[in-house]
């Protein structure tokens, strides 16, 4: 736990608040608060708020304003929507008729519903699993590399991590087009597969999918894997000396010293990799559009397609209501566990 | 990494199996070495042939056979992409919009994030549950009340729609990053300038200020890619080409110009460049800034 929490700035201080004085956990609080507080003056929590001055409301007002006029007030509006027969007549009227639950009815009644959501849940599944099994392996293979090859690597990394996704959709594309896709020509020389150099991934059915994998794994693994390794590398080397002195293998030695030690960051990555797997558009649109025969078809281009493609922004606004309720319990655990942990460090 | 440490300790206690250690010791050395040389060339392979394309003549570019490095290398991919349909017209437009989205960000956010850190009130926890909650909602859903209120309000096609859907996105995080940031700094820096007599202000101004500027500078170059590579909302938000920022032009250009995969590649490399450089920068804050908080909260 500490390994990871040393790294991160945003909870290294954390532990600096309950280091400095024997007071504890209540004045932690009073310490923080710049213009009145007296540190470690012993206040309770029940005094604090009024400790505080009307400086932070000051500072807080205009984020405050923004937040509410393009985030708050947006999502209300998407709820209010969701409930709206809002079309393009909506559009052009200004006016748009409340509709009950019949976006809602629509949407789950909808041929598509289904299926779009277990694809969804099971290429979120696909791109974290790869993502995260392909990082694990090569922040554990960082660490037994030399300076010279790890530089590499990590260049490498941080390469494909900073290309914008438009670009790299955009080169995935020409990787995989039909005759003069280098790829296709590759799985051709193979010589395993057969001949592949006239396939069309992005409009095969049995393919598309694969191409879109491959692309977000590609780009995923790097923030992973640095992330894996920065924590990796803040294990003790005792601990595996002890382990060869003992003569474990190296395999139990990951398994009884490594990974319990990557348990927070890991969970940490996963619920990430979840959230970012889950909303991903751009490549999927730049692709395949959601297609061919839907197969590429997942909530984030469903939403789209439903509200600008069709212009049924009510039905877009069920899809988008019922996407977030889905994510929020995918992630519920970690939300929960954080909240929790905020009790002490928010 | 750990061997030159281990052998000598083990040699000296332990003499007889130091050798047979070292000599295990070298042959996975061997493989792992041979695997990440394998893993480089496939995770490199996109972008050398992204750059590779991008340099070649037009005849080059599309034969059966692949040719690994361009025989005639040329800038005219480049030149094309430079001078055609408006390039130029399009970076102006990402540009004015993502800076202006990153400064009213950074600087309401700077204000946000201090008085999140600095001050103890009522609902700051609910407040800051709240910006981690938002970061979870998928853009996507954000986007339709936002485009249907910039519809009613004329702000479709504007720089100032898309700067404010920006916003929207990257504000929370940047409150969230910064705050970070903050928190890092020892309250006793304040408090000794407040012995001295210092207001809240001038506390903030003059002290906090300096003590989080890599912070603000490292979550400014991260809104700043955020904002750059988007794609969805401007390819929303704006219907006019005139207006088109880079990401939606590029999009564009395998449509509008066929198979053009030389001029193509040569955009996708020009588009890339300020976010590899700024990406080289910052990466290693990168690393530790989008866990800050998000590991213990």
């Amino acid at each position: 736990m500490t390994s990871t929490a040393e790294r991160v700035p945003g909870s290294a201080q954390a532990e600096p608040g309950t280091r400095h004085g024997p007071a504890g956990r209540g004045a932690g609080g009073g310490r923080r608060s710049v213009p009145r507080g007296g540190r470690g003056s012993g206040r309770g929590p029940g005094r604090r708020s009024v400790t505080s001055s009307r400086a932070p409301l000051v500072l807080l007002a205009p984020a405050a304003l923004l937040l509410l006029a393009l985030v708050v007030y947006p999502l209300v509006r998407l709820l209010v929507i969701s409930f709206q027969d809002y079309g393009l007549r909506a559009i052009f009227t200004g006016q748009a008729g409340f509709a009950g639950f019949s976006n809602y009815t629509n949407v789950l009644t909808d041929a598509s519903f289904w299926p779009v959501i277990l694809r969804t849940v099971l290429v979120t599944g696909a791109m974290v699993v790869g993502t995260i099994g392909i990082g694990m392996a090569v922040s554990q293979m960082l660490t037994r590399l030399g300076v010279v090859m790890r530089t590499v690597v990590s260049v490498v990394l941080v390469l494909a991590w900073a290309m914008p996704n438009v670009a790299s959709s955009l080169v995935w594309q020409w990787l995989f087009q039909p005759f003069y896709g280098v790829l296709n020509w590759l799985i051709t020389q193979l010589g395993v597969f057969g001949d592949h150099t006239q396939d069309n991934w992005a409009s095969s059915p049995g393919q598309a999918l694969t191409i879109v994998l491959t692309l977000v794994i590609w780009q995923a693994v790097p923030f992973v894997a640095l992330t894996l390794y920065a924590a990796q590398s803040q294990i003790a080397p005792e601990y595996y000396e002890a382990g060869a002195l003992d003569g474990a293998s190296a395999w139990s030695m990951y398994r009884a010293i490594t990974l319990p030690a990557l348990v927070p960051t890991l969970l940490l990555v996963t619920i990430l990799s979840v959230i970012w797997d889950f909303n991903v558009f751009n490549q999927i649109w730049l692709l395949t559009k959601g297609g061919p025969e839907d197969t590429t078809l997942t909530l984030g281009i469903w939403t789209f397609v439903k509200s600008f493609v069709s212009n049924a922004y009510g039905q877009g606004a069920a899809i988008a209501v019922i996407s977030t309720l889905i994510l929020g319990a995918l992630t519920s655990y970690y939300i929960r566990r954080l909240v929790r942990s905020g009790e002490e460090d928010l | 990494m750990t061997a030159p440490t281990v052998t000598p300790t083990t040699s000296a206690s332990v003499p007889a199996p130091a050798p047979a250690g070292r000599r295990r010791k070298r042959k996975p050395r061997v493989l792992v070495n041979v695997l990440a040389v394998v893993f480089c060339l496939i995770w490199v392979f996109p972008i050398y042939w992204m750059v590779n394309t991008a340099f070649k003549p037009a005849d080059e570019v599309t034969t059966l056979t692949p040719i690994w490095l361009p025989l005639r290398p040329t800038l005219e991919n480049f030149t094309r992409a430079l001078t055609q349909d408006g390039f130029l017209v399009y970076l102006r437009n990402s540009a004015i919009v993502v800076v202006a989205a990153v400064l009213l960000s950074i600087v309401v956010g700077f204000l946000a994030s201090a008085a999140l850190s600095r001050f103890r009130f009522r609902g700051r926890r609910a407040i800051l549950v709240a910006i981690l909650f938002v970061q979870m909602i998928p853009s996507g859903a954000l986007l339709i009340p936002l485009f249907l209120s910039f519809q009613t309000l004329g702000l479709l096609n504007s720089y100032i729609g898309l700067i404010l859907a920006y916003v929207a996105s990257v504000l929370p995080f940047s409150i969230w990053v910064m705050r970070g940031f903050f928190v890092a700094v020892p309250v006793e820096i304040e408090e000794a300038a407040k012995v001295d007599g210092a207001g809240t202000f001038r506390i903030l101004w003059s002290v906090l200020f300096p003590l989080v500027m890599p912070g603000v500078i490292a979550t400014s170059v991260f809104a700043f890619i955020a904002a750059w590579n988007d794609y969805l909302t401007a390819y929303v938000m704006l219907k006019d080409q005139g207006m088109y920022t880079l990401p939606v032009w590029l999009a564009g250009f395998s449509t509008n110009k066929g198979t053009d995969f030389g001029g193509l590649m040569a955009a996708s490399v020009l588009f890339s460049i300020p976010v590899v450089v700024f990406f080289l920068i910052v990466q290693r804050r990168l690393v530790s800034g989008m866990t800050a908080g998000a590991v213990k909260g």
